[in-house]
């Protein structure tokens, strides 16, 4: 017997079922499509009224932590001047900054951003153009932590609109975020030098679990490509060139990923899966002899005994050459926003900042990854904090990732292959040259792809 | 010249003179009623959905919208081979987990629909998992299947199988998020079919089985039509539900290792955030509204077949 089954019964269950379920996926489907299409909306938090307020918006990070608790207060102490701070997620931060500057809503005067949006920030007048402004710049200013907030950029491929345009400063460098190599002074009396001297050295004395050669993060996207610029830039390759071309794939490139590959038998057998906590607890375990990572490893980490079981044990140097060194950078850099209520407080703020004063003293209380020559080399500061010259010496040699609005999405591309070829080559055990090859040609024919279907920006 | 005048109807004998009136705004109460809950549904469902819509057919640059884009974010979608091997992730990640969810969940609801003592107790830690936000579940099993501090490779290597490093791999990765997703909403469909179960009525049961009927032929012949419907509700909700899945795999793995765990959420919350193509995220979700426009048709169209041999 089936209870409730005739026609007219059926057809009123079908149809309320089949309009509940359409009325629900359309709901559940509906923030997102509105995220989407409100990417013009305006963004959180209040405009100021007071000429003399700065309204400082960031994103959360560990590195930030001094600025908000220390530097902010100070400035108020002694200038006057009241300074509203506020952070959010990185992504959120994101979509919201971007959102308050493409309107000129005026919510905040400085946005604190990660080096990578300048090229979307400045062409698309997000944020403005500090010369303009008058900004002065700290002659001591590192010069390739400066050279991050120029636009178009000073050195490598153009988007073809900016071509011939004369480079403008349009974000200043707050903390000078640079790879680093970090050693094991247990397993290395000296930084190695090469990345075939830690491959020596890893196959004669790491026994893994117990003992990791080589930690790396391996998601995909952003984290893995991380691993794989120092190497990259070091054998001589480069993410894209000067023509946008990928330039990864070439026997550089490859000999690069090779190399990495060759770690592996040495790391951890589920690499690709770690992201930068996953990574560095091997180190702060002392299970790992030597990993490349940001400053914020040394600056928080490392040397803090509720963290640290290698107090002492760590020191740092720039990421080891091959043709030559290749640290990746990734600054902290500030920018004026397009609809800020009150300008001149932020760029006097920014001249605060950067000023040697405060530089000296940022990288004296806590080793923070200063942005000046002097205050990274200080005797003070680096009696106390070991890293500081790393710093200084890595960002000059430095190599900046593409300046294209498009950047997150050839990471994506090339870091998508580049974890596909960590999880093949833990699988297979070797032909790493044949592995390499084989995804970064992958990479190189999407990411050709991408530039062929937005010709019209790039050539 | 013949005057004709229309019949004069006598008044109804108790009726007002204002009741024509009244008939007319007894006809528009229901909707004057329901018009506060549709502005709300247009602000909170119409209107994002047109705004999408409008995102997909517009071109963006640096952010800014900068000219119509007629179908170009359509078509470029259609050939991305990217997004449709996310299509591909999500139609199979969508199957497999609801038609395990549906199976686990009718089969302990049945279980638990004849406990009387401790009843609410097992019913409670059942639900559970249910409560939990989606993105702390996916804390809760990135800590699980850590291959340094999880419980998983331990467990493993000390039955002697050898680590599986779960996140690591592309098979054991994609099975790792389906069991994540099963943990969290089997207890919907169990609650589903256990109120289904519960409003059954008694009587054509124990007349199947005083004529002689087992209990598997009690439950294909008469539980499982009678539950059918309250069922389909389920599976639908959970379809829906499960097309969108987000946060544990963002949590988790990001969608990868590779692309292997990348449903459309993914690739399009990718695409429109972080490579700010804003117009063919767009366009992707419309395809992904679209899918589960038709997953939930085909659901409902097998279901009432699977009731009608049923019935006959």
């Amino acid at each position: 017997m089936t209870s409730g089954s005739g026609p007219s019964m059926k057809w009123s269950r079908r149809s309320v079922l089949k309009g509940a379920g359409l009325g629900v996926a359309a709901a559940a489907a509906a923030p997102l499509l509105a995220a989407c299409g409100s990417s013009g909306g305006s963004g959180g938090g209040s405009a100021s009224g007071s000429s003399k307020k700065v309204i400082i918006g960031s994103f959360q990070d560990p590195a930030m932590a001094p600025f908000r608790d220390k530097y902010v207060k100070q400035y108020q102490q002694e200038t006057g001047v009241q300074v509203q701070y506020s952070e959010t997620s990185y992504d959120a931060w994101y979509q919201a900054c971007k959102s308050d500057g493409l309107n000129k809503t005026g919510a905040y005067d400085i946005y604190v951003m990660d080096d990578n949006w300048v090229p979307e920030f400045a062409a698309g007048g997000i944020v403005q153009n500090l010369d303009k402004l008058g900004l002065k710049v700290n002659p001591d200013i590192l010069s390739k932590g400066l050279d991050q907030g120029y636009w178009p950029p000073k050195e490598g491929a153009r988007l073809k609109a900016f071509k011939n345009d004369t480079p403008a400063l349009y974000s200043l460098v707050i903390i000078d975020d640079v790879n680093l190599l970090y050693y094991d002074t247990r397993h290395f009396s000296s930084p190695p030098e090469t990345w075939d001297d830690i491959y020596t050295a890893m196959k004669k004395k790491a026994h893994p679990p117990q003992l990791y050669g080589w930690s790396a993060r391996g998601v995909k996207g952003n984290p893995v490509v991380q691993t794989y610029l120092p190497l990259l830039n070091s054998y001589g390759g480069n993410f894209v060139n000067d023509d946008w071309s990928p330039g990864f794939a070439g026997p550089e490139g490859v000999a690069a990923l090779e190399r990495l590959l060759t770690f592996l038998p040495y790391m951890a057998a589920s690499t690709p899966e770690f992201d930068t906590d996953q990574e560095t607890s091997l180190m702060l375990q002392g299970k790992c002899m030597a990993l490349t990572e940001y400053t914020g490893t040394a600056v928080t980490e490392i040397d803090n005994p509720s963290d640290s079981k290698v107090v002492g044990k760590i020191n740092m140097a720039t990421t080891p050459k091959q043709v030559k060194n290749g640290p990746a950078i990734g600054t902290f850099i500030c920018g004026i926003a397009s609809g800020s209520p009150n300008t001149d407080g932020a760029v006097k703020f920014l001249e605060w900042f950067t000023s040697d004063r405060i530089q000296t003293q940022f990288a004296r209380e806590g080793g923070s990854a200063a942005v000046t020559k002097t205050a990274l080399n200080d005797p003070q500061a680096v009696q106390k904090y070991r890293w500081l010259p790393a710093i200084a010496q890595s960002v000059q040699l430095s190599t900046p990732k593409p300046r294209t609005p498009d950047e997150p999405k050839f990471e994506d591309i090339l870091g998508t292959q580049l974890n596909l070829a960590l999880v093949q080559a833990l699988q297979q055990k070797g032909g790493y040259d044949q592995i390499a090859q084989k995804y970064l040609n992958v990479a190189k024919g999407q990411m050709q792809a991408v530039l062929e279907q937005n010709k019209n920006i790039y050539f | 010249m013949a005057v004709t005048t229309a019949p004069v109807r006598p008044s109804e004998p108790g009726r007002r003179p204002d009741a024509g009136r009244r008939a007319g705004l007894d006809r528009a109460l229901p909707w004057l009623l329901l018009l506060p809950a549709a502005i709300t549904l247009g602000l909170v469902s119409v209107y994002p959905i047109y705004a999408g819509v409008h995102a997909s057919l517009t071109t963006y640059l640096y952010g800014r919208p900068v000219a119509g884009a007629g179908l170009k974010n359509y078509t470029d979608t259609w050939h991305d081979p990217v997004f449709w091997q996310a299509m591909e992730v999500t139609l199979k990640f969508v199957l497999i987990a609801v038609t395990v969810e549906t199976v686990l969940g009718l089969g302990l609801a049945l279980l638990v629909a004849n406990v009387v003592r401790g009843a609410r107790w097992i019913r409670m830690s059942i639900l559970a998992p249910m409560t939990v936000a989606p993105v702390v579940v996916g804390v809760i099993w990135r800590l699980i299947y850590e291959s340094e501090t999880g419980f998983v490779n331990p467990m493993f290597t000390s039955l002697g199988l050898g680590a599986p490093n779960v996140l690591s791999h592309e098979g054991s990765a994609f099975f790792g998020l389906v069991l994540v997703d099963v943990w969290e909403w089997t207890p919907l469909l169990f609650l589903i079919c256990l109120a289904g179960l519960q409003s059954i009525p008694q009587e054509p049961l124990e007349a199947a089985a005083v004529d002689g009927a087992g209990p598997v032929r009690l439950f294909f012949n008469h539980t499982l039509p009678l539950l059918l419907p309250v069922l389909a509700v389920g599976v639908v909700l959970r379809l829906i539900d499960a097309v969108g899945t987000f946060d544990q795999i963002f949590v988790l793995t990001r969608g990868g290792p590779g692309t292997a765990t990348q449903l459309i959420s993914i690739y399009a919350y990718n695409t429109a955030f972080n490579f700010t193509d804003y117009g063919h995220g767009a366009a992707m979700l419309i395809a992904l509204l679209a899918f589960a426009f038709l997953l939930v048709l085909v659901a409902l169209s097998l279901m009432r077949r699977a009731a009608k041999r049923v019935a006959q």
